[in-house]
């Protein structure tokens, strides 16, 4: 990194700067820089899961069948309260435990099972998840939670499409399904960003749990680089820095809260590009 | 009454009792604190000076757009390193390390932003007449604000602090993850996490803690549906707040 620096901007930011821009590019932190990948995509992934189980869980709530009607409300009541950590560690470690004993059932042995004292059955059953899985549940986790708060803004967002559009589309004999995906979840949109912003923003704070999951993620990171070192043969020695690092991962995220404002403001004003304002 | 007491699940219910004290510990001391640094944030976002408007709207951005995770860590490793100079000559160290002290701490800065935004949206609704009334009255600034901006902005607000307070109990959650566990000062979701270990029993003892968090919302909301209702007396429609999940943070 430090040899693509031009000679005369060497020598205007004098071997002091030079120093800096080194250690600040070393291997440490550019494996920092590069785990910035982890919190955007459990963002971006879990964002369009939440969507996905929020439209799930919405039309279950509208739903003419009782016990669906019961179970939307159930999962949209849950993240009322109970707090979001606590589904964080607890679905990771459900799928896992699910998996480990669908391959308990497959390759342990009736010896094994009636030998085993504690967990897992036997060792073949043992799943150790690697980062990218925990990432993957991690995804899944944010879509069950960050879901149950995007279905009761899809929920509030159909119940403001007006009445007579859908009415309109019955007369015209469009049936049930064509009424709920071509009308009013095609038109609940409008209604439903400012409320998605929110939840959009929710999940992009709780990005910040990721290294909860064993997942090497920009918090730890921080952490690992902060820590005082004293030895010059592991680099640059320096006092305890961590509060530098979490200074700079305090900027991040409210320099991401800051895009995504302004990018939920330029899509608020194309979804209602031909809508009637009464201001 | 023995075989109940030994089911695994009152077993849960007993040892999770301890941990939960923490859990509320930390958001009681919050909320009296929380309270009023939100209100004077609120009012100060809507103060004309533009000095204060600006620093209350930075804080308010600030604390609302970072996470809470990061803001504990932050404060504690700030404090960590103010530890040598400063902490220890004045002989405060035992309690600026302290997470029954830092974790309020950063609890009431962070609450003290959310609810003052919450705060603030209400000073923007009051009825602009009952304003123009008191001021038609010859009121005071002082008594206008006494009579007719405090109690309609606590009305108006009344809600949406209801839905911060048990947030901020839900936020409570995390302060172990990031602060150092001393002895066995151990909230719901550490406790819960060391049963697991144990015995790898996930479903039980989540449950468990989950029961606590939800009961204790539970009670928050019940208890502060009676102030809104006292806030709301004189209405003809009672407004009762409803258990139903808020999307708004």
């Amino acid at each position: 990194m430090i040899e693509l620096i031009p000679d005369w901007l060497g020598n205007w930011l004098g071997q002091d700067g030079l120093d800096t821009i080194k250690y600040l590019t070393n291997g440490k932190h550019m494996a920092w820089y590069s785990s910035v990948k982890f919190t955007l995509i459990a963002a971006v992934l879990g964002g369009v899961l939440a969507v996905f189980f929020g439209l799930m869980g919405a039309a279950m709530k509208q739903s003419k069948i009782a016990p669906l009607r019961w179970i939307g409300n159930i999962y949209t009541t849950m993240v009322r309260g109970i707090p979001d950590v606590l589904f964080l560690l607890f679905f990771p470690l459900a799928l896992e435990q699910l998996a480990e004993l669908v391959m308990a059932y497959m390759y342990c042995s009736p010896e094994q099972w009636s030998n085993a004292t504690g967990w897992p059955v036997c060792r073949e059953a043992q799943w150790l998840l690697s980062t990218n899985e925990y990432l993957l549940m991690a995804c899944l986790s944010f879509g069950i939670v960050f879901g149950a708060f995007a279905a009761n803004v899809i929920y509030g967002a159909m119940q403001a499409v007006p009445k007579g559009q859908l009415e309109a589309a019955e007369a015209f004999g469009f049936t049930e399904k064509q009424i709920l995906w071509r009308f009013q979840i095609r038109q609940m949109w409008v209604y439903a960003l400012p409320g998605l912003s929110n939840v959009w923003l929710l999940l992009l704070k709780a990005t910040s749990l990721l290294s909860l999951l064993q997942i090497t993620d920009i918090v730890s990171w921080a952490d690992r680089l902060g820590a005082p070192n004293y030895l010059s043969m592991a680099g640059l020695v320096h006092p305890d820095w961590r509060w530098k690092y979490y200074l700079v991962l305090f900027i991040f995220y409210i320099l991401l809260t800051m895009i995504s404002e302004r990018f939920f403001a330029f899509l608020q004003v194309r979804a209602s590009r031909g809508m009637a304002r009464s201001n | 009454m023995d075989w109940l007491m030994s089911t695994p699940f009152v077993q849960d219910i007993v040892i999770l009792f301890k941990p939960a004290l923490y859990n509320i510990y930390f958001a009681l001391v919050s909320i009296p604190f929380g309270f009023p640094l939100a209100i004077l944030l609120a009012l100060g976002k809507n103060s004309r000076n533009r000095l204060i408007a600006s620093f209350s709207k930075v804080y308010i951005y600030a604390f609302r757009g970072s996470p809470l995770f990061i803001q504990f860590f932050m404060f504690y490793s700030i404090s960590l390193a103010c530890n040598q100079s400063l902490w220890k000559p004045l002989g405060l160290d035992g309690l600026m390390l302290n997470p029954l002290f830092i974790g309020p701490l950063v609890l009431i800065l962070n609450t003290s932003a959310y609810a003052a935004e919450i705060f603030y949206g209400a000073l923007q609704t009051i009825p602009k007449g009952e304003i123009e009334a008191s001021r038609a009255l010859g009121m005071t600034k002082w008594q206008e604000f006494r009579t007719t901006t405090w109690p309609n902005m606590l009305r108006l607000a009344w809600p949406g602090y209801t839905n911060e307070v048990v947030f901020l109990f839900h936020a409570t959650a995390i302060v172990y993850f990031t602060l150092p566990v001393i002895n066995d000062q151990k909230d719901l979701l550490n406790k819960a996490g060391e049963l697991f270990e144990k015995d790898y029993n996930l479903f039980l003892h989540f449950s468990v803690a989950a029961l606590y968090f939800l009961v204790i919302s539970m009670i928050l909301f019940y208890l502060l549906n009676l102030v809104n209702k006292y806030l709301n007396r004189h209405l003809k429609v009672r407004s009762n707040l409803k258990i139903k999940p808020s999307y708004i943070r």
